[in-house]
């Protein structure tokens, strides 16, 4: 009789924990069925974009021999898709879910004495890394708004330097990002809360572990500014919302 | 002493007091204030007074030491010129002076009116890094304009604040400024120290007051603490052309500021003039036609005493002190090689002022001062031993509703009140007050 | 004609409401600084009261730096480079890493040795007392000293004697990292990104020509340089190089950079004795392309 007790006692304690596990990841595991995804396009006639005068660096030139650089202020991929447009969800997070943090490290490259990506895309106090691939000497200077929270700093990183891990404090669309030496290279830092994507060349993006719910989605984009769409992300149905942005 | 001369003494006395108010002079440039983009209040305790900051300016050859201060880095439009006007209402009135219809033959007399006390033209600054330059012109009623100040600079020498060289008219090394004196009334304005001299005593040399013609070295401490100084003067009035002798004088000072916890900088200084000045001259046609350079008959002089700045939060104390001598021939005015009265001697005198300050802030200032000269040796045997004492009280505020690095308009109040002994006709002690309310304005 | 005056009437009311507002937001900005006010600074045995200091401020200050701290003094339009903002809490002068806030003793520095190649004067005729008040009333204008600590500042090891490897080992250095990117390949201010460089509020900038021999924006001796390099000048293209110079090398670009200053220094004695000559020996850089 008594052991009974104790196996019966047992069995529901473990029922609880699992329940109760259950329910922790409860969110996570929902999040993981629903996303959102669409495309975002330019309305018009791509803007020419100037190619870059890298003579004042022999490595720069050297590096685009073959391929004359650009910049990168409107990238239009086949179809009309815009590139390096970051979405995030702008309304309709739980607090929990928007203060719930990307677990990989972006990675902002110096290459070709080009900023790969041009876009980099992060959650608040997510890490992500700086590095260089360039043979020659690079600096950092993220320009955040100081009155806004985040704190502008300014590193150098010539060649085969370690990479530069660092995280934002607080939301910003976006942190420009400059390189002195160069004055061309021009990216930006959007810290966002909550899950976020951005758009590939063909100008699609998936938002992944967005719980069902109903969602303001807004779209950035450097030179367009922003655009915001509803979404209805329902259990297994994923949200689409496709955005068109028109040329100046 | 024959009334007639104390009659030439007191008539010496008002019109020194009114050419003191004529001749002033400021040394505040708004021009400066352009270049740097500074406030007045930056330079100045309160304009015109110079604060710590402004000192070591003025010591640095009007240079913030910042690499800037070449005219180069100056918009091409920059011309560093101000003026100072002084607009005001004014009334003086002496208890005793020499009147025909007077029964007594004096009365009191009082007047009052508009008045303008002149018009400055300033224009001061680098001509290339450590070379400065600076010049003064005053007008007069007439608006004839004088030089007060004409000077040329060379700052920091083989790189050491130590070697500072300064040629032409330029004010003495006095940290108590007359010039940039914070009072303007007719009696009141000067400091009697800086001009000083005995009843009867014909020496219009040793005026520390007044601008001089020569050559200063200057040296101070990168922070300006400590600054000492050594200049070579020509013994004469200060103006143009060669003077009347061939003779020098010295002019010494030194001070060093420490600070005192939370009561600020405090600073305190020494100085002394020592020369010589003819007392005699060769003439022409007639004892009133002098040779120009044709003085002869040299006698001493000497000046000397303490200063001091000491600063209790918002008030603050500037001391003069003064131990002053003037040969016998000159306190009897007696031209050598001439006989001296019986018995003369040399005329000895100490005096001291403390003016005070309150600063309410950059823009509201209160000020007194008060002066006493004591002789303390006559020149003549059995004169009165107070004859020609002068006591001196002054207070005001200056309100400046304008201050930023443009101009500078101060809203100005002033009463005086001054008496020196014996100096009445009838030989009674005289007395003298001023009132003043006027605007002074530089831009 | 009503129309026009309807207009008119608009027009003059939407003037006066943002200019209403923009005088409510100063007010507000005020309001919040001055809640800051008991903030204090800490610099060996003194203690600054940013309460004291705003008499001072007004006096000396306020004219550039502006009533609120923000740079937008009455003259900050005349002057170039502009007044620091110090609301922001973005110093040029720190002997913490970039991105931090500086110590309280750097602030106290600065005012006292002022910054060369701008309108900012050295303050030292104020008594250290007034500096030190100066310096927490330059902490009461941002938040950030409420939130935040100052960072760690870095470590100066004790200097090392010069000597010609150091040299040698410094001009490499000047090399490997690129100095001369923006320095110039003597040093002298002109290297071939020197033309484009501009502040954090996009406003040109010169890099130091150590030809002229000036004073450094923050300090003169020789641990002053290597702190300039090492935690870099926050607002300026000057990066820090804490993280690819390691102390050692550091103290051979020091030696090595003294060499190109004009002034005499047991470093350019050396450089002169064994020939060095500043220049390219390995990676001649490219000659600035004519402007």
């Amino acid at each position: 009789m008594k052991a009974r007790y104790k196996v019966a006692g047992m069995i529901s304690m473990l029922l609880v924990l699992a329940m109760g596990l259950l329910w922790s990841t409860r969110s996570v595991s929902a999040a993981a069925e629903g996303k959102i995804t669409g495309t975002v396009k330019l309305d018009g006639a791509a803007p020419h974009m100037k190619g870059i005068d890298m003579s004042k660096d022999p490595f720069c030139v050297k590096q685009h021999e073959n391929s004359p650089a650009h910049l990168e202020n409107v990238v239009v991929g086949p179809g009309g898709g815009l590139q390096n447009v970051v979405l995030y969800i702008s309304q309709g997070l739980s607090g929990a879910e928007a203060t719930q943090v990307a677990s990989q490290e972006p990675v902002f490259d110096q290459k070709n004495c080009m900023y790969t990506p041009h876009v980099l895309a992060m959650n608040v106090n997510q890490k992500f890394k700086v590095m260089t691939s360039d043979q020659t000497t690079h600096n950092i200077h993220p320009l955040p708004n100081a009155l806004a929270g985040n704190i502008p700093w300014n590193k150098s990183q010539p060649p085969g330097a370690p990479p530069i891990e660092a995280s934002w404090k607080t939301e910003e669309v976006a942190i420009s990002v400059k390189c002195n030496i160069h004055p061309w290279m021009h990216g930006y830092f959007v810290v966002v809360k909550g899950p976020y994507a951005t758009t590939d060349e063909k100008g699609s993006y998936t938002i992944e572990n967005v719980p069902p719910g109903n969602y303001t989605v807004t779209a950035w984009q450097e030179e367009y500014g922003t655009q915001t769409a509803k979404v209805t992300v329902a259990a297994g149905k994923p949200g689409t919302a496709d955005f068109a942005f028109k040329a100046k | 002493m024959t009334s007639a001369r104390k009659r030439f003494a007191s008539g010496v006395l008002l019109a020194s007091l009114f050419l003191l108010f004529a001749a002033r002079d400021a040394n505040a440039l708004p021009a400066f204030a352009r270049k740097y983009g500074l406030r007045c209040s930056a330079c100045h305790e309160a304009w015109p007074m110079l604060n710590y900051f402004g000192q070591k300016f003025k010591d640095n050859g009007y240079q913030l030491m910042n690499d800037r201060d070449a005219p180069i880095w100056q918009n091409n439009g920059y011309w560093p010129v101000t003026i100072r006007i002084t607009p005001s209402w004014h009334r003086e009135s002496t208890d005793k002076v020499a009147v025909d219809q007077a029964a007594s033959g004096q009365q009191r007399v009082t007047s009052h009116g508009f008045d303008v006390g002149g018009l400055d033209l300033l224009s001061g600054g680098t001509l290339d890094k450590n070379l400065s330059f600076l010049f003064v012109l005053s007008s007069d009623e007439n608006a004839a304009f004088h030089f007060e100040s004409v000077n040329a600079r060379f700052d920091n020498l083989f790189g050491s604040p130590w070697l500072n060289l300064k040629v032409g008219k330029f004010e003495l090394d006095n940290i108590v400024s007359e010039k940039r004196g914070l009072t303007l009334s007719s009696s009141g304005g000067g400091f009697q120290l800086y001009h000083f001299v005995p009843l009867g005593d014909n020496n219009f040399v040793g005026q520390i007051g007044d601008n001089q013609f020569g050559l200063e070295w200057l040296g101070h401490s990168a922070n300006d603490r400590t600054r000492i100084s050594a200049a070579l003067i020509n013994s004469s009035d200060g103006n143009v052309d060669l003077p009347g002798s061939n003779s020098y004088t010295g002019f010494f000072a030194g001070s060093q500021a420490f600070e005192l916890g939370k009561l600020g900088t405090q600073r305190v200084g020494f100085y002394a003039m020592v020369g010589q000045a003819p007392t005699n001259t060769l003439t022409s046609g007639g004892p009133d036609f002098p040779i120009a350079g044709g003085g002869f008959g040299n006698k001493n002089f000497s000046r000397e005493g303490f200063n001091g700045i000491f600063y209790l939060g918002k008030l603050d104390f500037q001391v003069v002190t003064q131990h002053g001598s003037d040969d016998a021939y000159f306190a009897t005015s007696t031209a050598a090689p001439g006989a001296l009265p019986a018995g003369a001697r040399s005329a000895v005198w100490n005096g001291a002022f403390v003016e005070t300050h309150y600063v309410y802030s950059p823009q509201l200032i209160f000020i007194q001062r008060s002066e006493w000269l004591r002789m303390s040796q006559q020149a003549i045997p059995g004169t009165p031993s107070n004859l020609g004492d002068i006591d001196n009280y002054v207070f005001g505020y200056r309100y400046m509703p304008i201050m930023n690095s443009r101009a500078g308009f101060a809203i100005h109040n002033e009463y005086s009140w001054i008496r020196q002994r014996g100096g009445a006709p009838d030989g009674t002690d005289l007395t003298s007050n001023s009132l003043f309310l006027g605007f002074d304005f530089d831009f | 004609m009503r129309r026009m005056m309807l207009n008119g009437s608009l027009v003059l009311t939407a003037v006066v409401t943002v200019a209403l507002c923009s005088f409510s937001w100063a007010q507000a900005t005020k309001a919040e600084e001055d809640r800051r006010l008991g903030m204090e600074s800490h610099i060996g045995k003194l203690t600054g009261h940013a309460a004291a200091a705003q008499g001072t401020y007004r006096r000396y200050c306020v004219g550039c730096h502006g009533v609120l701290g923000d740079g937008e003094g009455e003259n900050a339009q005349w002057l170039d480079p502009k007044p620091r903002n110090f609301t922001l809490g973005i110093f040029k002068c720190r002997s913490t890493t970039t991105g931090t806030l500086p110590l309280d003793s750097d602030l106290f520095d600065t005012i006292g040795r002022g910054l060369d190649s701008s309108n900012m004067p050295s303050w030292n005729p104020l008594s250290s007392q007034e500096r030190a008040d100066l310096a927490a009333y330059v902490k009461h204008f941002s938040a950030r000293w409420v939130t935040e600590k100052p960072g760690t500042p870095i470590e100066i090891p004790k200097k090392p004697e010069v000597t010609a490897e150091r040299l040698k080992a410094g001009q490499e250095v000047f090399q490997r990292v690129e100095c001369w990117k923006c320095h110039g390949p003597t040093g002298m201010g002109n290297g071939p990104s020197a033309a484009t460089l501009t502040d954090d509020q996009n406003r040109p900038i010169l890099p130091y020509n150590f030809h002229d021999g000036n004073r450094f924006k923050c300090g003169t001796t020789d641990e002053d340089l290597y702190r300039i390099f090492m935690t870099g000048l926050d607002g300026t293209p000057m990066p820090s190089w804490s993280d690819n110079i390691k102390p050692d090398e550091a103290w051979d670009l020091v030696f090595y950079l003294r060499t190109l200053q004009p002034m005499k220094s047991k470093a350019k004695e050396i450089a002169r004795q064994i020939g060095l000559k500043p220049g390219a020996p390995s990676a001649a850089p490219a000659s600035a392309p004519q402007q």
